[in-house]
C-alpha cells in the first residue's frame, strides 16, 4: 500500500447537497497536481502538429498591434496619450490577448471535458481553473517583444512597475470570476457558446485597447471603469511607459467588483456543478 | 480478522426529470418556448410527476473491507447510476452513504486520455485525473507500461494506437491506482481474450491484498469467477443480496422470457400489446427431457409455446443463441429451413430440434425473434432460456465454434 493510504484514511460521505455555501475549497488544493497536469496538457495539444509552435503566441498580438498601427494610428489618426502608438497599443494588447484567450477556453471549458465529468470524480473547479492558468504561460513569451519594443523606443518603466504584478493578478482573475458564471451556463444552453466570441469582441472595443481612455467623456468614466480590464490596461501602461498615474479610485471600484464576481461565481459554480453529470 | 464496513449505502435515492432530457433546453429559444407553453397550459403541474424517473429507489447495503460484490440487472435497473453515486459523481436525490478508504472507480477505460499525447503522456495526464500523485505516476511507470504490453509503442500518439492497444494502456494505468476501493463498470468486457484474464487475474490480486471490490457486469461467468456476493437491481431497487449463485438464478429466472431491447424500439416495450410473444420458452434435450447442461456436439430440443392476439400471415420464427457476454453466436429460421407456417391464430407449441452443437463451453441465452418471410416486420423479440455448453477444450480462446477440419501434409524431404 501507498504511503498516503497508511496515514490519512480518506472518509467521504456523500448525500443530497442542501447547504449554498458547501464551497470545499481544500478539495481544490489537494488535487493541485490534476490542475498542473491539465495545464500541461492543454500546452502541449495546442502545439502538437503545429509548424511555427509557439510563435503564434509571439505573432498573434504582434500582428494585431501592426494593423491596430496602420489602422488606428495612420488613418484614423487617434491619439495615444503622447506615447508611440505601436508601443501603446503593444502594452493593452498583451493583457487583453490574455485575457480574450483565458475567456475563450474557461468558458467553454466544462462542456469540452464532458467525458471527464460524466466518468470521473474530481473538484470540477479545476477545469475553468486551468483554462484560465494555460494562457498566462504565452505572456511570458510574448512579453519579451514588449521588453525589446520598450529598449527600442527608450521607455523607461516607472516606480509603478512594482504594481505589476498586481495587475498581473487582476486580468485571469477576471477571467475566471467570468467563466465561473458562463461555463455552468454553458452546460445549460449552448448559447452560450455561440455568444462568447461576439461578447469578448465587444469587450475589446468597451476596453482601452485601440484608444487612450482620455477619449472616453468625462461623464461616461464612472460606468467605464466598471470594466476591469480597463483598469488592468491602463495599469499597464502607467506601469511600463510612464503614462500618468490612472485613476485609483476607479481602479479599487473595479478590483472591489471582480472580487464580488469571482465569490458570487464559486458560490454558483458549486451549486451548478452538482447536476453537471446529469445534465451535461 | 475483524470485519470493518468501508462502504455503507442507507436509502439511496436518484430522481431525474425526464422532460429534462427528452427537451434539454439546449438553446435558450427552447426554454423560453417551453417555459411559455407551459405557462398557457391550464393543469402545467398535473404532470410534473409523470416526468420524474426514479432511477434509484431507496438502495441500502454494506459492503465490508475485502469484499467482491457484484451488481446485476437489467439494463436501466439503476447499476451504473448506483456507482456514478458512489463514486461521487452525481448526488443522491435523497440518501446517504460513506465510505472509507482511497477510491479507484473505472466507469469507462480511457476517460481523460487525449487522442494527441502519446502513450507516455498520456500515463501522467490519466494517472493524475484517477487521484494518483506524480510521485506514485514515476514509481509505477515501468509497471504501467509492462503490463499494457504497449511496448516500443510508449511514445506514439495514441491517436494511432489499435482499439485494443488504446484500453490496455487505460486499464493498466487504472488497475495501477492501488486503490481500498475499486468500482468497475463492465469494463472488463473490453479488450481481447487474453488481456481480460490478466484484468481479472490482477484484480483478484487487488482482492488479496484486503481491497474491496464493487463490479457491475452482464457477464454472470465474470461476477462469478470474481465475487461471492451479488446485489441484483430490479428498477431502481435492491430485488435480492446474497450469495453470487442464489442471486444469479433469482436474475436469470427472472430475466426469462423479457423483451428485448432492440425489439422493443420496434414492437413497443409492452409484451400484452405484441401480436405474438412466447409464454414459455423449455430447452430439452433430444428425448425431450428438461435440461440446462448440455455435452458438446449434442442435439437440443427448444420448445416455445406462445400466444397470437392478432392473426399473423406466414410468420417466420427465429431461434438465436446469443452468449453471455452478447455475442450473437447462431441462429435458426423456420422460412430459411423450409418450414413454412401459412396462418397463425390463438395458442401453439413450436418444437425444433438444432443439429449437433459446436459451440465453444461457455452458457447461452435463447432468443425467439418472430418476424415475416421476407425479414422485414418485426412482431416479437425476447430472451428465453439459459443453458450451458461443456468441453474439457474449447473453451471462447478457440472462437465461437468449433468443429473438424480434413488436414494434410506433404514434405519435401
Amino acid at each position: 500500500m501507498t504511503s498516503t493510504s497508511i496515514f490519512t484514511t480518506p472518509f467521504v460521505e456523500i448525500k443530497p447537497s442542501r447547504g449554498v455555501f458547501q464551497l470545499d475549497l481544500r478539495a481544490v488544493w489537494q488535487y493541485r497536481e490534476l490542475l498542473y497536469f491539465l495545464v500541461w496538457r492543454d500546452l502541449k495539444v495546442r502545439y502538437k502538429q503545429a509548424a511555427i509552435g509557439i510563435g503564434w503566441v509571439i505573432l498573434q498580438p504582434l500582428v494585431t498591434m501592426l494593423i491596430f498601427t496602420a489602422v488606428f494610428a495612420k488613418f484614423a489618426k487617434v491619439p495615444s496619450d503622447g506615447i508611440p502608438y505601436p508601443i501603446f497599443a503593444y502594452t493593452a494588447l498583451l493583457p487583453w490577448t490574455y485575457f480574450a484567450q483565458a475567456l475563450s477556453r474557461s468558458g467553454p471549458s466544462v462542456v469540452g471535458d464532458s467525458g471527464l465529468i460524466s466518468k470521473i470524480y474530481f473538484p470540477r473547479l479545476i477545469i475553468p481553473l486551468a483554462a484560465v492558468i494555460t494562457p498566462a504561460v504565452d505572456v511570458v513569451f510574448s512579453s519579451v517583444i514588449l521588453l525589446a519594443m520598450m529598449v527600442w523606443f527608450g521607455m523607461v518603466p516607472t516606480w509603478g512597475v512594482l504594481a505589476l504584478p498586481l495587475f498581473l493578478l487582476l486580468a485571469p482573475m477576471t477571467a475566471l470570476a467570468v467563466a465561473l458564471w458562463l461555463a455552468p451556463l454553458h452546460v445549460r444552453y449552448r448559447d452560450v457558446g455561440h455568444a462568447l466570441p461576439f461578447l469578448i469582441q465587444i469587450w475589446m472595443y468597451a476596453s482601452p485597447v485601440a484608444y487612450p481612455v482620455s477619449l472616453v467623456p468625462e461623464r461616461w468614466r464612472v460606468l467605464y471603469s466598471l470594466n476591469p480590464m480597463a483598469g488592468v490596461i491602463e495599469g499597464f501602461r502607467w506601469a511600463l511607459l510612464g503614462k500618468a498615474s490612472p485613476d485609483f479610485m476607479l481602479m479599487s471600484v473595479s478590483a472591489a467588483f471582480v472580487l464580488l464576481l469571482l465569490l458570487g461565481g464559486i458560490v454558483f459554480f458549486k451549486h451548478m456543478e452538482k447536476t453537471f453529470a446529469d445534465v451535461i | 480478522m475483524m470485519s470493518e464496513i468501508v462502504v455503507q449505502a442507507e436509502g439511496l435515492c436518484k430522481k431525474y426529470k425526464i422532460a429534462t432530457a427528452r427537451y434539454r433546453h439546449d438553446t435558450l429559444r427552447d426554454l423560453l418556448t417551453d417555459s411559455l407553453k407551459s405557462a398557457f397550459r391550464r393543469n402545467g403541474n398535473r404532470h410534473q410527476s409523470k416526468d420524474d424517473f426514479w432511477a434509484l429507489k431507496d438502495v441500502s447495503f454494506e459492503l465490508e473491507r475485502g469484499e467482491a460484490v457484484g451488481i446485476i440487472g437489467r439494463n436501466g435497473a439503476g447499476k451504473s447510476t448506483l456507482l456514478r453515486i458512489l463514486s461521487r459523481i452525481t448526488l443522491p436525490t435523497e440518501g446517504y452513504a460513506s465510505i472509507k478508504g482511497r477510491v479507484g472507480s473505472l466507469l469507462e477505460v480511457g476517460a481523460g486520455f487525449h487522442q494527441e499525447l502519446t502513450g507516455r503522456e498520456n500515463i501522467y495526464l490519466n494517472g493524475a485525473i484517477l487521484g494518483m500523485t506524480k510521485q506514485e505516476i514515476d514509481r509505477k511507470f515501468d509497471a504501467i507500461v509492462d503490463f499494457s504490453e504497449i511496448g516500443r509503442f510508449i511514445d506514439t500518439p495514441v491517436k494511432r494506437y489499435s482499439s485494443g492497444m488504446y484500453v490496455r494502456l487505460a486499464f493498466s494505468v487504472a488497475a495501477h491506482l492501488d486503490p481500498e476501493i475499486m468500482m468497475i463498470d463492465e469494463v472488463l468486457s473490453v479488450g481481447d481474450m487474453n488481456f481480460q484474464q490478466k484484468c481479472m487475474e490482477h484484480t483478484k490480486k487487488l482482492l488479496n491484498g484486503d481491497a474491496t471490490i464493487l463490479f457491475v457486469s452482464h457477464n454472470m461467468f465474470a461476477i462469478k469467477a470474481m465475487c461471492s456476493r451479488v446485489i441484483y437491481l430490479n428498477e431502481g431497487s435492491v430485488r435480492y443480496d446474497g450469495p453470487s449463485e442464489e442471486t444469479i438464478s433469482i436474475y436469470e429466472s427472472e430475466s426469462r422470457l423479457d423483451s428485448l431491447d432492440w425489439g422493443e424500439k420496434i414492437v413497443g416495450s409492452k409484451l400484452a400489446e405484441w401480436s405474438i410473444y412466447a409464454t414459455d420458452i423449455q430447452v430439452l434435450d433430444e428425448q425431450g427431457k428438461p435440461r440446462t447442461v448440455f455435452d458438446f456436439g449434442e442435439r437440443m430440443r427448444i420448445r416455445v409455446k406462445f400466444e397470437t392476439r392478432r392473426p399473423i400471415v406466414k410468420p417466420n420464427f427465429i431461434i438465436g443463441v446469443d452468449r453471455s457476454d452478447n455475442v450473437e453466436c447462431c441462429s435458426y429460421s423456420s422460412f430459411v429451413d423450409g418450414f413454412h407456417i401459412s396462418r397463425l391464430d390463438g395458442e401453439g407449441v413450436l418444437e425444433m430440434v438444432t443439429p449437433p452443437l459446436k459451440l465453444v463451453a461457455e452458457a447461452y441465452d435463447i432468443v425467439i425473434v418472430v418476424r415475416d418471410e421476407s425479414f422485414q416486420k418485426l412482431y416479437c423479440a425476447q430472451r428465453g432460456a439459459r443453458f450451458h455448453l461443456r468441453h474439457e477444450l474449447f473453451n471462447t480462446h478457440f472462437g465461437v465454434f468449433h468443429e473438424s477440419a480434413d488436414w494434410h501434409l506433404s514434405t519435401i524431404p
